[in-house]
């Protein structure tokens, strides 16, 4: 049956004004491809081996959902003039890898435990879960990835990058923005930005290697107590501050300067050109991330 | 501040160090902060390195760039040379020469790959910024000329968001420039207007490919 599915070309055209629906049956080891011009892809994930295709659209829109060997193929393109703004909501199984794209299009994610491609230039990327290879980059929007496992590479250009109880490897990078990570485990993280604050809470790996930059902003980072790592900070101009004493003995704004906790077997840099260093326990940033959402839970309502 | 051991830093790194060098170097770095200031330096060199990817040469620069990286290739049947061996070079590199050589890997990762057949120049030892800047300059150049060509190909206010980072990112390099000229030797600083100066390349190079997608 695999290979009928296999060697089949399924297209589905639905034109309706409105809103259209597709479910196909998928092979085992199927993957997900969506690019839409504009609009939403919203991605859930189930038990079952199929795909379902739920989008709402213009009277112009046109929908094709396809399988072509082992890809469905889900576009959304316009039979005249300007593309339409479609929104997708597509349910897949649990460990379909997907790759999603658009240019003025919000992505959301929830629930697949597979690899991730997701790009758009005018929208922000949620994602909840994925593992293996998870690629997440936005030009306007904000990133966001929870729970997921693997190899991460998260970024944006003019928002924030948040990534919570993550674990691999870890790319994240913006240029005017935050870059907050937390909960993460990994032997591997690297966090960048220009114009914003890095945060880091998590664990620092024997042997691992840790990178915070920024530019403008402060590299806030925990170290818990018991670690084995060689510490290299450098300010230009900011201040270098720990909650706990460091074998540090000055402190020269312009300079680099490294020492070494337990066995020093992690190697961990902390940079920034305007801003300050600071070195905390993991308690002291959670309960200040605590206090941030809680802040801003409040400014919302 | 140099002393006899800074320039076998790299030995010391690279495991080159016969047994009782490296005990005596070892002893030197438990009461010398430069060196080991240096010695963290180098490794981190060297970890950046590794690290790059692997990205293979636009197609149409390579031969180019081969046949300037083996001038001395002697046709096979040659009196010195033989016919299907490459005879494996060694390189050595001083601390200077590593830290430009950083700066090349950087850019190399960025797409500036005509860096690395031209070795930052030196004046007593110190880097010259202005050498290896001057580069990198040209090569961000060429990808904001891409951009002004390709931009119409995108919605204004991307374009607008685009060049208000760009704008963002000159402000850091200027900003890391006037303080590299007064600390010109200063690795981190160095290090971060290279690092900040990739980060524009990468910028360009990516809203070009989105453009260059659209159209």
């Amino acid at each position: 049956m695999l290979t009928i599915f296999a060697a089949a070309v399924l297209a589905s055209l639905a034109s309706v004004q409105g809103e259209s629906d597709t479910t196909i049956a998928v092979p085992a080891g199927a993957s997900l491809t969506v690019n839409n011009f504009g609009g939403a892809i919203v991605v859930h994930a189930w038990t079952q081996n199929r795909v379902k295709v739920h989008a709402e659209h213009g009277s112009r829109g046109r929908i094709e959902v396809s399988l072509v060997g082992n890809t469905v193929t889900v576009k959304a393109s316009s039979r005249m003039g300007a593309p339409s703004v479609v929104d997708f909501e597509i349910t897949v199984p649990q460990n379909m890898p997907l790759t999603l794209s658009g240019t003025y299009t919000e992505i959301q994610v929830d629930g697949v435990k597979g690899p991730i491609s997701a790009e758009t230039v005018d929208g922000s990327i949620e994602v909840s879960g994925g593992s293996g290879n998870i690629t997440l980059h936005s030009i306007q929007g904000s990133v966001t990835l929870a729970d997921a496992t693997g190899r991460i590479e998260v970024n944006s250009v003019n928002e924030d990058v948040a990534l919570s109880n993550v674990s691999g490897q870890i790319k994240a990078e913006t240029t005017n923005g935050d870059v907050t990570l937390t909960g993460v485990k990994s032997p591997s993280v690297e966090a960048t930005t220009i114009n914003g604050d890095v945060v880091y809470e998590g664990t620092i790996t024997d042997g691992g290697t840790y990178t915070f930059n920024s530019h403008n902003g402060d590299i806030t980072v925990s170290v818990a107590e018991g670690a084995n790592v060689t510490i290299s900070v450098a300010t230009a101009n900011g201040d270098i501050d720990a909650s706990f004493p460091l074998p540090l003995q000055r402190t020269d704004r312009g300079h680099r300067y490294t020492f070494k906790l337990g066995t020093g077997s992690a190697r961990m840099e902390a940079e920034s050109f305007q801003g300050d260093i600071n070195l905390r326990r993991p308690t002291e940033i959670r309960e200040r991330m605590q206090h941030r959402d809680k802040n801003r839970n409040h400014e919302e309502n | 501040m140099n002393d006899q051991w800074t320039d076998r830093l790299s030995e010391y790194v690279d495991g080159e160090l016969a047994a009782g060098e490296r005990t005596a170097l070892e002893a030197h770095l438990t009461t010398c902060a430069h060196c080991r200031a240096t010695l963290e330096e180098l490794r981190k060199v060297v970890a950046r390195g590794k690290s790059l990817e692997d990205r293979p040469p636009r197609a149409d620069l390579w031969s180019g760039i081969h046949a300037r990286l083996t001038p001395g290739r002697r046709p096979a049947g040659s009196p010195l040379g033989r016919p299907g061996v490459i005879r494996s070079r060694r390189f050595s590199f001083n601390v200077p020469q590593l830290i430009a050589a950083s700066i090349a890997l950087v850019l190399l990762s960025a797409g500036g790959m005509w860096v690395a057949l031209n070795q930052p120049q030196r004046q007593d030892g110190q880097l010259i910024p202005a050498v290896w800047t001057g580069r990198a300059d040209a090569a961000i150049a060429d990808l904001q000329d891409a951009l002004t060509h390709n931009e119409s190909r995108l919605d204004t206010a991307t374009v607008r968001v685009v060049r208000e980072n760009l704008a963002l990112i000159d402000r850091a390099i200027s900003q890391a420039r006037i303080a590299l000229n007064a600390d010109p030797g200063n690795a981190y600083l160095n290090l971060h207007l290279a690092d900040t100066m990739r980060r524009k390349l990468e910028l360009l190079r990516r809203v070009n490919a989105i453009a260059t997608a659209q159209s």
